[in-house]
């Protein structure tokens, strides 16, 4: 190997290695392979080197901008950088920096306390710690809700797919069952064998604000929610307002009042601030297996964000990946001249599958139509 | 490429040249309709090579992406020979050779003889997570292990491109493997070159105004972005109606040409009713 092929190897792995640095996942042959690309590109040209390096090393489209802007710093000025393939904000970096540093606070912040409850860095100084009592509730409108909630279960509960499995009886005739079995009996078909559709189940994971700008609408979604996760056992609900808090378990109690009292004992910040980014990331790192592409996700929330709305998009982002379906309902939305400005709603707009209204029982009956994928 | 009426940039020139040389999958992103399928079949018709697909679906399962036994062959052999004199054994073995398997894609890619084969593997992010996983392990040594025949090495590596169309993110393992190229909407120029070559006889001054149309709906907020495809399903249709230019009577009868979408044609139209077509069609 001339000196000259040497040097640039080195300089390569040196490159692989800042741009790991800076957060892209390379393994050692990811710098093998890009060694072997600069082997069959035009090292003269840079324009080549680039597009090599880029093909070799990038394995995602938003990994783009950042490999541009390092291959310009890193092998040296000359023709000018190309536009990136999808608008990125200028200031990428740093967000990534605040990113891992506000990561790494939580980390530091739940390791002590219960896998139950995450809290979030702590927040905005109208954080009312208050409880607020929930035991006028209506016994007829109860029952109206909990017809809803029937109803919705129904229409996700689980319908059959399009893979197979064995079946006892009934079914399909499974021919490839049915010739194994014959081969023990030197073909003779002795025993049939059958097959039916899996059935494929849709699970729901709720995510709901309760801070104070969502008094006015807490009592109707707490009675959709307590009547949901009695009517369909594959539902998972978080409360949030300036922390989350996975209230399942509390839902599932037998009567509504019993369930309402397990709720203002775990829930320690009714009608606070809210911070739906920090929640929502919360969600996405104290529970990461709840949500696959079998699961809808749904956020109930008004959209007031006091936290970052940056990292409420990325966290939508992010759920909006892994998650089936993404679904927001804002009470807000169903009242006339609404329009969702607040620069949480503006964060959270591009990621979301279903934007619709949660202001009363007609809207929520809409909501049916959403959930099942 | 060029030549097989592909037009091309340098990114998608070198990641193809890349991918060959280095013998690594070719992972193609983008959105519907910029010519991601097409980047295999002209790869194949470069290399000489045949092309197989593997259209990807949820739920695909290996049987039909790998191989399955001929049932019904099997059973009506097992009919024929059944007075026959031969052993048991023999007659397993036939049953359960090469005249009763199914190749299917994957399988066909493997044992594929002559010149290796250009093996598409489109819209993985369309399959289940569990077959991304078996994906990942024929990948990785092209060979497989048929219980009943033994293992089966590919004899030329074929050349392979997934592409996605990012519906589901797809695993860092499977990314890792691949080398990566996304295609975005072609500028202006380039998009106006792929109409000239893939519709011949189409009048230039028609083909400047389909391309500079389909770039303003681009900036329009739409459920369903035209791609590449719907430019060029658009330009064909024109021309077959003899078109030399644009006028707002066509557009509205061709809507349908370039968009795929309810709501979006109510937007479209609307903007045609408030008199913007010259503004939507001129260059700027």
């Amino acid at each position: 190997m001339s000196l000259a092929a040497a040097d640039l190897v080195e300089h390569t792995a040196r490159f692989c290695r800042r741009l790991r640095s800076e957060g892209l996942r390379l393994g050692p042959g990811d710098t093998l392979d890009a060694a072997r690309a600069l082997e069959s590109v035009d090292l003269v040209d840079r324009e080549d080197v680039r597009l090599g390096l880029r093909t070799a090393l990038v394995k995602r489209v938003e990994d783009i901008p950042l490999f541009e802007e390092l291959f310009e710093r890193f092998w040296g000025g000359g023709a000018p950088v190309p536009r990136n393939p999808l608008v990125i904000p200028p200031d990428a970096e740093d967000d990534r920096e605040k990113r891992g540093a506000a990561s790494s606070r939580r980390r530091t912040g739940s390791d002590r306390q219960s896998v139950e409850e995450i809290s979030v860095p702590a927040p905005s100084a109208r954080e009312a710690l208050g409880q607020q009592d929930f035991a006028s509730f209506g016994d007829e409108e109860l029952r109206a809700v909990t017809a809803l909630a029937r109803r919705i279960a129904r229409r996700l509960r689980a319908r059959p797919g399009r893979r197979w499995r064995h079946a006892r009886r009934g079914g399909q005739l499974s021919l490839r069952r049915t010739m194994r079995e014959a081969m023990k009996t030197g073909g003779e078909l002795s025993t049939l064998s059958y097959r039916e559709r899996k059935l494929r189940r849709t699970r729901l994971v709720v995510l709901a604000d309760v801070s104070g700008s969502m008094d006015l609408y807490a009592r109707l979604l707490l009675q959709f929610l307590y009547a949901l996760q009695n009517a369909f056992s594959s539902v998972e609900t978080f409360v949030f307002a300036t922390r989350l808090s996975r209230v399942t378990e509390e839902l599932r109690a037998p009567g509504y009042r019993e369930a309402l009292g397990g709720l203002s004992a775990r829930v320690q910040d009714w009608s606070g601030g809210t911070r739906i980014g920090e929640s929502l990331s919360a969600f996405l790192e104290g529970w990461p297996r709840l949500v696959d592409r079998r699961t809808v996700v749904v956020v109930l929330s008004d959209g007031w964000e006091t936290g970052n709305p940056e990292v409420l998009g990325q966290a939508l982002a992010s759920l909006r990946r892994r998650a089936g379906r993404l679904v927001w309902l804002n009470p807000l939305l169903g009242s006339p001249g609404y329009e969702p400005l607040t620069k949480g709603m503006q964060a959270a707009l591009p990621h979301l599958d279903v934007f619709a209204p949660a202001n009363d029982l007609a809207s929520l009956e809409q909501l049916a139509r959403h959930l099942s994928l | 490429m060029e030549r097989q009426g592909y037009v091309t940039d340098r990114a998608v020139a070198t990641a193809v040249h890349l991918a060959t040389t280095l013998g690594k999958p070719l992972l193609v992103e983008g959105h519907p309709g910029v010519g991601k399928t097409e980047i295999a079949k002209v790869l194949a018709t470069v290399l000489q090579g045949d092309l197989i697909r593997l259209q990807c679906y949820e739920g695909l399962d290996a049987t039909t992406a790998l191989y399955e036994w001929n049932y019904p062959k099997q059973l009506l052999h097992i009919r024929l020979e059944e007075h026959g004199e031969r052993p048991l054994a023999a007659r397993e073995a036939d049953i359960f050779s090469e005249r009763f398997l199914l190749k299917r894609p994957l399988l066909q890619a493997i044992t594929h003889q002559g010149r290796p084969p250009v093996l598409l593997i489109d819209e993985v992010d369309r399959a289940d997570e569990e077959f991304e996983a078996f994906l990942l392990e024929v990948l990785s040594d092209f060979q497989v292990t048929i219980p009943e025949i033994g293992t089966v090495r590919a004899a030329a590596r074929p050349a392979v491109v997934l592409t996605s169309n990012r519906a589901r993110d797809l695993s860092d393992a499977l990314r890792r493997r691949c080398l990566y190229l996304w295609i975005d909407y072609p500028p202006l120029d380039k998009e106006l070159r792929i109409v000239r070559t893939r519709v011949p006889g189409i009048a230039e001054r028609l083909a400047r105004e389909v391309t500079t149309f389909i770039h303003a709906l681009r900036r329009m907020k739409l459920a369903k972005v035209p791609g590449v495809a719907e430019s060029l399903d658009w330009a064909q249709a024109l021309v077959a109606l003899h078109a030399s230019h644009l006028d707002e009577e066509l557009v509205r009868e061709t809507l349908g040409c370039f968009l795929k979408d309810e709501e979006d044609l109510r937007t479209v139209t609307a903007r045609l009713d408030a008199g913007e077509l010259a503004a939507l069609s001129s260059p700027l």
